[in-house]
């Protein structure tokens, strides 16, 4: 139960008073009329008694009368019988009372902690104490029970009446008529002799005062001093203006009086709402009435019936009550306010008290004094033989009915009926007496005897009660020797409500009882007991008790929160039904705080939807739009026709809302919208593709966002912009990003160029099982035009100012930026979808998006209600309204302030900065394929066109595979002498016819490298003039290979270009595009190279230079069915700047080189050294070409197709580290080593490498035969392999390597026995070379000592002066030299000390001299070489222990 | 309402982890306009489930409060509390064997104390048992 004001003594204290009636005159009635008061009224503020008052109790002890009150009444007789409950304009009266009371603004509110739980509670309940007081008042007299029926009666006589003693008698006749004539039962009172009070009314501004004091002196003679009294009151006249603020003690009072609307405007916080109040309720009137047997007619139904499924129904009613609300908005009637005792001074109030207080004191108490004496005489008089009496006459008649008044009562139901002056009776009435004035000790042993006696009669209406006040009174004895009997209250209470059926006596009974057990803290029996008295007659009672109970719970020691909120919510719904509008809301809102967020979803909604109804026809609209989309915002478990409902519902209310207040609009909840999700796209309509031509791929919001590709595009366009700005990237370098989503970098404000849209992609999300249509779907922005562009004078006055398409009047907002609108967008129930909005910058400024606006529609879906109201609410259900956009950057989480609190960076991805007009291209591709072979070369147009009104430069391409591609070279002119062969199968390269030359040489070409060389892998596109104009567009050829690996390949381009004009915000602009290329296998290429062993004597031809060979493996490993048949090498070419391919050696002699599926070939070439060039020396780098065609057409291999790719294979590329390893030749080195020797020369093991160093790079062209839809097709390619040291294998295929070198190792070591000259020392600096007969038959018998002549041939491989040492005498210390025969001897010079010049041969004539016949090796002499400018100390063993076998017969 | 239910598990917030009303073969499907009381009821029954655990050493605890015609009896897990409203026969042996099949669901290393089970599978046994223990 909530706090109240009083305690609770003083509660049952007041709701016990002593009962006074008034009968006035009519004149005097007239005379306190002046003051707008009868004479009651006028007395009520007064009632209060503030000094003690004494009474003696029968045994003449003093008894102290506290704090009393009186009540003061009209006389007001009726001849019907007072019924035992209450009439139904009584009910109203109640209602209205709890109506009027309504919780304070300021109300503070406690805040209950318990568990999970904080709920922010009012303490206090006014309303159910004025409905408590009001009740207690209301209560009708009964029969069985004193304690308000009335004990004197005042009769007031006006001084002005020509004979006012005879108006005394008069009333005085009256009121003894009233009391024992009989025909009145209403007012009904105490004692036969009913104290009479007369009173002398004067009125001081108009009575003759002497008049009146001599008329009082003649009553004062008659009726004793102590029985009446002259009061003066109005000494003042009602003025106009008053000065003087007398305090109004009445209208607090006077409230539970009918003026019902002044009430309401004094208590309800807006004039406003109380109206609406009135008519909702006038409403609900009138509805109940029209509706007839459709709706239930009962009073009791309530529009709002807590029938949630009902949809269009109480929809209707909705729409009614908005109306009935505007129309009470309007005929506001003007209302006087109260204006109580306008005559009174405040004399006069001292007068009236002091009246009050002589009449208890003098009066009424010693009456009542005088009669609990009476009573008291009576009663012990009676007690000796009384008691036996009714003994005896029981026993005599049996059963339990005392004789004399059985036959004459009627019998109740609940037992028997006493009549009134029934001596059973006089017990209770001096018992009520001793209670009234306050002696609570005898008072309860009055009762308590009563209660026996009542209830050994079975008459159980006065048992019960005296139970009740027997109850009361021990109560109330406080600290009294006996305990609180709370068996008496349940006894009281369940006979009232069971055996009488009295619900009106058993609710006081209760809230006395709910009362004193608060006081004693026990709660849960007053919960229980309050919520037994809930029942169906009386709903604002059981909404009153419910809450109360509620109360209890929350109250109790450990609280009870969730029966609290259940029985607030019950509460609620019983106020609902009551028509307490107001508190129902307020129940609901507060067991809200219960529910909220906790998964009871059914329940939430349910509280949410009475909100929502309750909150819109109190006028709250706002309120109601709140707890509605609660509904629809929360997961719903409602079935879609619910939901349905509901939205409805809420667009309705919605759209009210709106209505209201233009302008501003509202946010709507739906449908929810991912905000992080939304991404926006900066970019142009691509121009489609006519033909065969095939468009950029561009970026585009299809594309899902790739956080290594952007990475990638990324690294690409800084590789580009530090091109295209001499190899530096600018410090405020930004990558370009023309879709920006969430994981973007988004700090920056993102660029847009004016006149290019801008869109906006949103996601949104339907929660609701029932579709959704947003119409008329746009973005809202904001513009602040940029004002260092503002020259021209129309604009001027928008200088600085921001303009928005927000509101709904504006000036010509598509100056600005053109708005596209979504005429409908549907979402699907449960679906996510999204929607393209595009925004057209026309000037240059700040744009800032800021939301959608959109009207929102609920469709009808399954709806069979009657067609009528279908056709009428289709306009009604559209709402328009926006969401804003609020995108939250990624939650920092650097510093530690970040990790402690939640902080998210900006977002600027919806706050674009318009730009000045930038070029825009678009990128076209002709006969671009998307399947190749590995290494195929294929010509391709591309087309670049300038699409914007700018003129464009600066074009350039970087891409992820730059070997892949190449504009080709202008530089390469095709040399005079050659006439190319005409074209007629569309090849890629320029062929020339040649002669056919068995064992050929090659064609040698020198060419710059740089002619080739593109930095960092960029290409400056070749655009003549450099620039495109508007509109220009150009198309150049393209040169495609296929990559070396099979397998799909993304093969990422990036072209840049810039604007003609400089200092721009956007510095260049760049365009992607993606393809994916098929590469199948198609030759594998395997080539290494070895020093030929053969001694310089046999190769004449090729004087002072020792050969290279150069071995190629052929194979074709195509294995794709598309029906290639097969392969022909139609070229070797090598480029290189120091080696060159030299010859073809063909053992068969057949240039034809095919090779079909799955054979191999072996080619054999011998490459040589080329003539150092001036351009060595130059330190410019230059590459020899060499080219040996097999066939009949030599391709250049410098030009353009194939001398660039063999320079982008060179190059290698920072995306692909994979091939660095094996295929390019590490040019750089190669280039460095050979300079750079002679002048440090210092590093040996430097010189050695460079010694063993080859950078051949070998080019296979070959051609593939291919047929396809009965046409031959020849597609043509070339492989690049590069050499780089002596004997090793290199391959073309590159994942194969490793496996490739284990095999390679083995068959490197199967050769050398098929010659059995010494293995070359491949290491080192010099190249050793034993010449001997192989077997020299000797006759030992002839001559012992043999002596073989051996040629130790000595060459210098490096390019530095070398000395050498050979040193015989030194015996092998291996013991795989000992093992075999060790037993010959050099003879002759047994050490040799040469210098060998730059690869200078030398040849040392040594003898062996062997003794005797066997197998020797001769590989004993040991060499040792250094470099002619190194100190001795570290000279280097050439040998190795290969064996050189001689066999000696 | 004779004859149907409702089924509760409620997690340590009070929060509803798994719900299911079982409504007798011949009702296709319960009125609207309960489904949110038997969650008042079940929610409201909660406090005395906490006065009443503790006074009884056994999980089950049989009827913790009733309202109008509707008894509500739970059962207390190491931890959890189930409900139910409307208490015929062999409620005890229906709550032990939702207990079993909820301890088995809990030891699931993805399912998170407290949250709502969403487990069609959990969802079929439970109605299971609901029709072999309370609507036979």
């Amino acid at each position: 139960m909530a706090q109240c004001a009083q305690s609770v003594q003083e509660f049952i204290q007041d709701s016990f008073v002593p009962m006074v009636a008034v009968l006035s005159s009519q004149e005097a009635e007239t005379l306190s009329r002046k003051n707008n008061l009868n004479f009651a009224e006028l007395l009520r503020p007064f009632c209060r008694l503030t000094s003690e008052g004494h009474v003696r109790d029968p045994n003449n002890q003093l008894q102290m009368v506290k704090n009393l009150r009186i009540c003061v009444n009209n006389l007001v007789s009726s001849p019907i019988p007072s019924s035992c409950s209450l009439s139904p304009s009584q009910y109203r009266l109640l209602g209205e009372v709890v109506l009027s009371s309504q919780p304070s603004e300021g109300a503070q509110a406690t805040v209950v902690k318990t568990g999970d739980y904080s709920l922010n509670l009012s303490g206090t309940t006014p309303w159910f104490e004025a409905y408590r007081d009001n009740f207690l008042q209301l209560m009708p007299a009964l029969d069985h029970e004193f304690l308000n029926h009335y004990l004197a009666c005042l009769l007031v006589v006006s001084s002005t009446e020509t004979v006012p003693l005879e108006q005394f008698l008069k009333l005085s006749q009256e009121q003894h008529r009233i009391q024992h004539s009989g025909e009145y039962t209403h007012p009904k009172w105490f004692i036969p002799n009913t104290l009479k009070y007369y009173i002398l009314l004067h009125d001081m501004s108009e009575g003759d005062e002497q008049r009146a004091e001599t008329v009082y002196e003649d009553m004062k003679q008659r009726y004793g001093p102590h029985g009446c009294y002259l009061l003066k009151i109005n000494s003042r006249t009602i003025s106009a203006e008053q000065d003087e603020q007398i305090p109004d003690p009445w209208s607090q009072y006077l409230l539970r009086s009918n003026q019902r609307n002044q009430e309401v405007l004094d208590l309800a916080p807006a004039a406003n709402t109380a109206f609406v109040e009135n008519s909702v309720c006038k409403t609900k009137v009138d509805l109940t009435e029209k509706d007839g047997p459709g709706e239930s007619s009962s009073v009791e139904t309530h529009p709002l019936q807590l029938d949630t499924d009902t949809s269009s129904a109480s929809l209707q009613i909705l729409s009614i009550i908005n109306t009935e609300l505007k129309k009470g908005l309007r005929d506001t009637d003007t209302l006087t306010p109260g204006n109580y005792g306008a005559c009174l001074t405040l004399n006069d109030h001292d007068h009236i008290r002091q009246f009050v207080q002589e009449f208890t004191f003098r009066g009424l108490l010693p009456h009542i004094e005088k009669n609990i004496r009476q009573l008291n005489d009576q009663l012990i008089s009676r007690k000796g033989l009384s008691r036996s009496l009714f003994t005896a006459t029981k026993k005599w008649f049996g059963g339990g009915k005392v004789p004399e008044k059985s036959s004459s009562e009627p019998k109740s139901t609940y037992g028997l009926l006493y009549p009134p002056e029934a001596p059973e009776l006089q017990i209770r009435k001096m018992a009520d007496l001793c209670f009234l004035v306050q002696h609570y000790e005898l008072a309860y042993s009055c009762y308590h005897t009563a209660k026996k006696d009542f209830l050994s009669d079975q008459a159980m209406l006065y048992a019960a009660g005296a139970l009740e006040m027997a109850a009361v009174s021990a109560f109330l004895q406080g600290g009294g020797p006996r305990p609180y009997p709370a068996h008496y209250m349940d006894t009281a209470i369940q006979t009232y409500r069971d055996v009488c059926r009295n619900m009106v006596l058993a609710e006081r009974c209760a809230l006395l009882s709910a009362e004193i057990l608060k006081s004693q803290a026990k709660y849960s029996e007053a919960a229980s007991l309050l919520i037994k008295m809930t029942s169906e007659d009386s709903d604002l009672r059981s909404a009153l008790l419910l809450e109360q109970a509620a109360h209890c719970f929350i109250n109790m020691r450990n609280p009870m929160v969730r029966k609290f909120a259940f029985h607030m919510i019950l509460a609620g719904h019983r106020f609902s039904k009551a028509g307490q509008r107001r508190h129902a809301l307020r129940c609901y809102c507060q067991a809200m705080q219960v529910y909220k967020e906790r998964g009871w979803s059914l329940a939430e909604d349910h509280i949410n939807f009475t909100i929502g109804r309750h909150s819109f026809t109190l006028g709250q609209p706002e309120n109601a739009v709140m707890a509605f989309r609660q509904i629809l915002v929360n997961d719903s478990r409602q079935s879609a026709t619910q939901q349905a409902a509901f939205l409805r519902e809420f667009l309705y209310v919605y759209k009210s809302v709106t209505g209201e207040n233009e302008g501003q609009l509202p946010e709507l909840p739906l449908p929810y919208i991912d905000d992080s999700a939304t991404r926006v796209f900066f970019g142009h309509e691509r121009c489609l593709a006519e033909g065969e031509k095939q468009a950029a791929t561009h970026v585009s919001l299809d594309q899902e966002y790739d956080q290594s590709s952007s990475a990638m595009w990324c690294i690409l366009e800084e590789q580009v912009v530090s091109s295209a700005n001499h190899g530096i990237v600018p410090g405020n370098f930004q990558p370009s990003q023309s879709c920006l989503n969430s994981q973007t970098d988004n700090l920056h404000h993102p660029l847009a160029v004016v006149e290019e849209p801008i869109i906006v992609e949103l996601t949104f999300r339907n929660p609701l099982k029932v579709s959704l249509t947003l119409s008329n779907l746009s973005l809202l922005w904001k513009f602040a035009v940029d004002e260092a562009v503002l020259t021209d004078t129309t604009s001027e006055q928008m200088t600085g100012e921001t303009i928005s398409n927000e509101k709904a009047s504006a000036l010509q907002k598509d100056d600005f930026v053109t708005t596209e609108i979504i005429k409908e967008f549907h979402i699907g129930s449960e679906e996510t979808k999204m929607a393209r909005l595009r925004l057209l910058p026309h000037r240059m400024g700040q744009l800032n998006i800021v939301g959608v606006v959109y009207d929102l529609t609920s469709p009808f879906i399954g709806d069979t209600t009657s067609n009528t109201e279908g056709q009428q609410t289709p306009n009604l259900m559209m709402v328009r309204g926006r969401q804003d956009l609020k995108i939250q950057g990624p939650r920092l989480n650097l510093t530690k302030e970040d990790k402690m609190q939640i902080r998210h960076n900006v977002d600027r991805r919806l706050d674009p900065i318009i730009t000045p007009p930038m070029p825009l291209m678009e990128v076209f591709f002709l006969q671009f394929p998307t399947a190749l072979l590995c290494g195929e070369i294929r010509k391709a147009y591309v087309e670049f066109c300038n699409v914007s009104a700018v003129p464009l430069c600066g074009l350039r391409v970087v891409s992820t595979h730059p070997d892949f591609f190449t504009f080709g070279s202008q530089a390469s002119t095709p040399p005079t002498h050659l006439t190319p062969v005409s074209t007629e199968n569309c090849s890629a390269y320029k062929t020339f016819a040649t002669s056919l030359q068995l064992g050929s040489e090659a064609s040698e070409i020198l060419i710059l490298a740089e002619e080739f060389r593109q930095p960092s892998g960029v290409i400056k596109i070749p655009v003549t003039g450099d620039m495109l104009q508007p509109g220009e567009s150009i198309q150049l050829p393209l040169w495609l290979r296929g990559p070396d690996q099979e397998g799909v390949h993304e093969i990422n381009f990036l072209f840049y270009y810039e604007s003609s004009e400089k200092q721009l915000k956007i510095s260049h602009r760049v365009l992607r595009h993606t393809v994916f290329i098929c590469a199948s296998r198609s030759l594998s290429i395997q080539a290494s190279a070895c020093r030929s062993t053969a001694p310089p004597l046999h190769c004449v031809d090729d004087k002072g230079s020792r050969g290279t060979l150069v071995f190629i493996d052929v194979e074709n490993v195509n294995t794709s069915e598309s029906g290639i048949h097969e392969f022909h090498i139609i070229q070797v070419s090598s480029g290189s700047q120091h080696w060159r391919l030299h010859k073809y050696i063909n053992p068969s002699k057949d240039n034809d080189c095919k090779l079909s599926s799955r054979e191999r070939a072996k080619l054999c070439f011998r490459a040589t050294r080329c003539e150092p060039h001036q351009g060595n020396l130059d330190n410019i780098e230059k590459y020899t070409f060499a080219d040996l065609n097999l066939g009949t057409e030599r391709i250049i291999s410098s030009y353009t197709p194939c001398g660039d790719f063999f320079f982008r294979c060179c190059y290698t590329s920072a995306f692909e580290p994979v091939d660095l390893t094996s295929r390019t030749p590490n040019n750089s080195k190669s280039q460095n080593s050979g300079p750079t020797e002679y002048a440090a020369g210092s590093d040996v093991t430097r010189i050695a490498k460079t010694c063993n160093e080859l950078d051949l790079n070998i080019i296979v062209i070959w051609k593939a035969y291919m047929i396809e839809d009965n046409r031959q097709l020849i597609l043509e390619g070339q492989l690049h392999v590069g050499l780089q040291t002596f004997g090793k294998e290199t391959s073309s295929l590159v994942p194969k390597e490793e496996a490739q070198e284990m095999v390679l190792l083995k068959f490197k070591s199967e050769i050398p026995p098929s010659v059995i000259l010494p293995f070359p020392e491949l290491s080192q600096l010099i190249k050793t070379n034993l010449h001997y007969p192989e077997t020299f038959t000797h006759h030992f018998v002839q001559d012992s000592l043999c002596l073989v002549p051996v040629t130790l041939t000595l060459s210098n491989c490096s390019l530095a002066l070398i000395d050498v040492i050979i040193d015989l005498r030194h015996k092998s210390t291996s013991l795989e030299s000992l093992e075999v025969h060790s037993s010959f001897a050099w003879v002759g010079q047994s050490q040799y000390k040469l210098q060998l010049s730059q690869q200078e041969v030398v040849s040392l004539t040594l003898k062996a001299c062997f003794f005797r016949a066997g197998v020797y090796n001769l590989n004993t002499p040991r060499v040792f070489a250094k470099p002619a400018d190194q100190s001795s100390m570290c000279e280097t063993s050439q040998q190795t222990a290969s064996p050189a076998l001689i066999i000696i017969n | 309402m004779s004859g149907s239910f409702y089924f509760v598990m409620v997690g340590h917030h009070d929060n509803p982890v798994f719900e299911m009303e079982f409504l007798p073969a011949g009702k296709p499907e319960s009125k609207d306009d309960h489904r949110h009381l038997n969650q008042f009821i079940a929610h409201a029954a909660l406090d005395l489930v906490d006065e009443n655990m503790w006074l009884s050493n056994s999980m089950y605890l049989k009827t913790v409060d009733k309202f109008n015609e509707w008894f509500v009896s739970a059962f207390v897990t190491a931890g959890h509390i189930l409900f139910i409203t409307q208490l015929p026969y062999g409620i005890k042996n229906f709550f032990n064997d939702v207990y079993d099949l909820y301890i088995k669901f809990a030891m699931n290393p993805f399912y998170e104390v407290n949250s709502p089970i969403r487990s069609t599978a959990f969802e079929r046994k439970v109605q299971f048992l609901g029709k072999k223990h309370l609507l036979s």
